[in-house]
């Protein structure tokens, strides 16, 4: 290949200086997309010109995906108040232009397509600590929809990956071309998340929220990497900079410029209690989704940063679950325990009498825990598994 | 210069010890498989159409107003071929709650299952061990809880159909002819497309239809009825009609 080229070496080196110039210009911002008389969030906003309606249509294909799937939580209740919260953090007027759907995946995310679609996924509800951090996070999701990040970060995909692929035909120096090409799509994206945070401050400086509770939520995110990474016998990736690949800032660098941007912010109200209270009904449903991922050392940072100073009946099943999993001698008798504490504060806890049952037998209890299945069988009576446990406790 | 005289040499080796083991087989019937005469309603599943252009580097590029004009286009197209087959195209209207829920599931785990077959058992090169024998049978199935979807539309068989169009844009065709300067092979535009019938009371896939290589431009009305005489040889029935009137 590299032989038949050099019979054009002309063209190849015009082409060439001509493809590189706009590399290195890359810093500067790139060309205004076709302006748009109305902001995306107006009440029937049209997308305008082909790359924006593009985006669109496929978007909107995406959401019909999305309305039917089984892995939506179907909750008017609990829909309405996360659209709540987005309503008081970017406004009446913005966030009618947005669709929320909460999705059942036991991850920390959230996500705006470019037609004002927006998924929660779980994992983040239930990481969240107050009214104020779920603010912080949709109002950061919206900044990404206001700003039309979508469109410009394809525009930029395709201009970078042009140059990237001529540069790899005409050879010659092609590959420093071609990694300054493909690393500034991803440079692009950082800042394009950077500015997502720096608007989403803004909102929350008018909200009624505290605007210093969006660089907690990295804060306790680093924690519970490095719990997760110290339970995996890996090393912290806290401190790592930011890799080529990247997509977003490190957590770090969010915490950092987010708590000092927001220090001289006028104290709000965080909004702990209310938000606790609206996602109590799924506490347990998202609790057990997390128990599933077998992450022990994350796990248990989350569950003592989720019960502070008190432990609640949920939070202690939660912990007696992730201890009887885990299974070693000790273990039982520590979930043993903490199944007790659990039923202290709620009796009536049918799934924890099953929970100390199968503990204390397996630890050689048989007369304690035949006692504590039979409470079970007594509160479910139509449960699945109730022949296999009426076999154990003998009856 | 060295490779590409190479792999020349191993195309034609390829070439000459089995013809047959490069191409890709594109069709299949479920076997004993023949159009109940009684009931030919069938029920169109939201055909999933997507038309853009693939930009220089080949990245695709999402086209709003092709993709419409596809989408109308090939449903005319297509309840046209039917007709002449004899066959009653029925639309999935609008459905809520759960059976939307299902239909979801339905169209998805098509997805899945076509995927499946296009990989496992159309690739000669890649099939499962017991879709190896010469004679293998093409037994796929959705199972039978596919039959309450034809509970309410009174059809007797379900048709997904599938089509992707990447028109290499401008840049890509220059790009192309830079590339083919180089000694670089590089296509412009990509056309595929699958089709599939479904039993709607067992849930048995009956004829699935694949290629990867479509021809008919969708965003002209000549071009999609192209497509889908394409998209439906081999429909169980009669493919001489449709290949007649698609010349």
């Amino acid at each position: 290949m590299r032989a038949l080229l050099r019979g054009i070496p002309l063209v190849a080196l015009a082409l060439a200086l001509f493809l590189v110039l706009p590399v290195s210009v890359s810093a500067a911002p790139a060309p205004a997309p076709a302006p748009a008389d109305l902001p995306p969030y107006s009440p029937a906003y049209q997308p305008q010109g082909t790359d924006e309606r593009g985006l669109w249509m496929w978007a909107d294909e995406d959401e019909r995906e999305l309305r039917d799937s089984k892995f939506v939580i179907n909750d008017p209740a609990l829909q309405s108040y996360v659209a709540s919260v987005l309503c008081r953090a970017v406004g009446q007027d913005r966030c009618r232009g947005v669709r929320i759907y909460l999705v059942r995946v036991a991850a920390f995310n959230a996500n705006m397509s470019p037609n004002g679609t927006m998924q929660v996924w779980s994992g983040l509800l239930l990481r969240v600590r107050s009214e104020a951090e779920l603010a912080a996070i949709l109002g950061h999701e919206f900044a990404h929809f206001e700003l039309r990040h979508s469109l410009a970060g394809f525009r930029k995909a395709r201009t970078m990956t042009d140059i990237a692929a001529w540069t790899a035909v005409l050879g010659q120096y092609g590959a420093t071309v071609q990694q300054a090409a493909i690393g500034s799509i991803y440079q692009f994206s950082r800042e394009q998340e950077k500015q997502a945070d720096l608007l989403s401050l803004k909102y929350a400086i008018q909200s009624p929220f505290s605007a210093q509770a969006a660089a907690h939520v990295w804060q306790r995110l680093m924690d519970e990497a490095d719990a997760t990474a110290l339970g995996r016998k890996q090393r912290s990736r806290r401190y790592e900079r930011v890799t080529f690949f990247s997509t977003h800032p490190t957590p770090l660098d969010r915490a950092t410029y987010l708590a000092d941007l927001s220090a001289d912010a006028a104290a709000k109200p965080e909004g702990a209690e209310s938000y606790s209270a609206a996602l109590a009904k799924w506490l347990p449903e998202f609790l057990s989704d997390q128990l599933k991922l077998n992450d022990f050392g994350g796990t248990e940072y989350l569950l003592s940063s989720l019960a502070g100073e008190h432990w609640t009946a949920p939070l202690l099943f939660a912990r007696a679950e992730l201890y009887r999993q885990r299974g070693n001698p000790r273990d039982l008798v520590a979930a043993a325990d903490f199944y007790r504490s659990a039923l202290a504060a709620d009796p009536e806890l049918a799934e924890g009498w099953r929970g100390l049952g199968l503990c204390l037998m397996r630890d050689r209890q048989q007369a304690e825990g035949a006692a504590a299945l039979k409470n079970y069988i007594r509160l479910r009576p139509q449960a699945a598994d109730i022949s296999m446990l009426q076999t154990m406790t003998g009856e | 210069m060295r490779y590409a005289f190479g792999y020349a040499i191993l195309c034609l080796l390829l070439g000459c010890l089995s013809p047959s083991a490069m191409a890709q087989e594109k069709s299949a019937v479920r076997q004993g498989f023949a159009l109940d005469p009684n009931s030919t309603k069938i029920l169109l599943f939201r055909p999933k159409v997507t038309a853009g252009s693939q930009s220089t580097a080949g990245m695709f590029e999402p086209n709003a107003d092709w993709t419409q004009q596809a989408r109308d286009n090939l449903d005319l197209a297509l309840a046209e071929a039917q007709q002449r087959l004899g066959n009653e195209i029925v639309g999935s209207v609008d459905v809520v709650g759960q059976q939307a829920e299902s239909l979801a599931e339905y169209q998805s785990l098509f997805g899945i299952v076509a995927q499946s077959v296009i990989e496992f058992q159309f690739f000669p090169g890649n099939r499962l061990p017991t879709k190896k024998r010469k004679d293998a049978a093409f037994d796929w199935t959705l199972g039978p809880g596919v039959s309450a979807l034809a509970a309410h539309s009174g059809a007797r068989y379900g048709l997904f159909i599938f089509t992707e169009d990447q028109f290499g844009s401008t840049g890509r065709k220059i790009f192309q002819v830079f590339a083919a300067m180089g000694g670089v092979g590089i296509t412009s535009g990509q056309h595929k497309g699958f089709a599939g019938l479904v039993d709607l009371n067992s849930g048995d896939l009956l004829w699935l239809n694949a290629d990867l290589q479509m021809g008919g431009d969708v965003r002209t009305m000549e071009g999609a009825r192209r497509r889908v005489a394409q998209l439906l040889e081999d429909f169980p029935g009669s493919t001489v009609a449709l290949a007649a009137a698609a010349q």
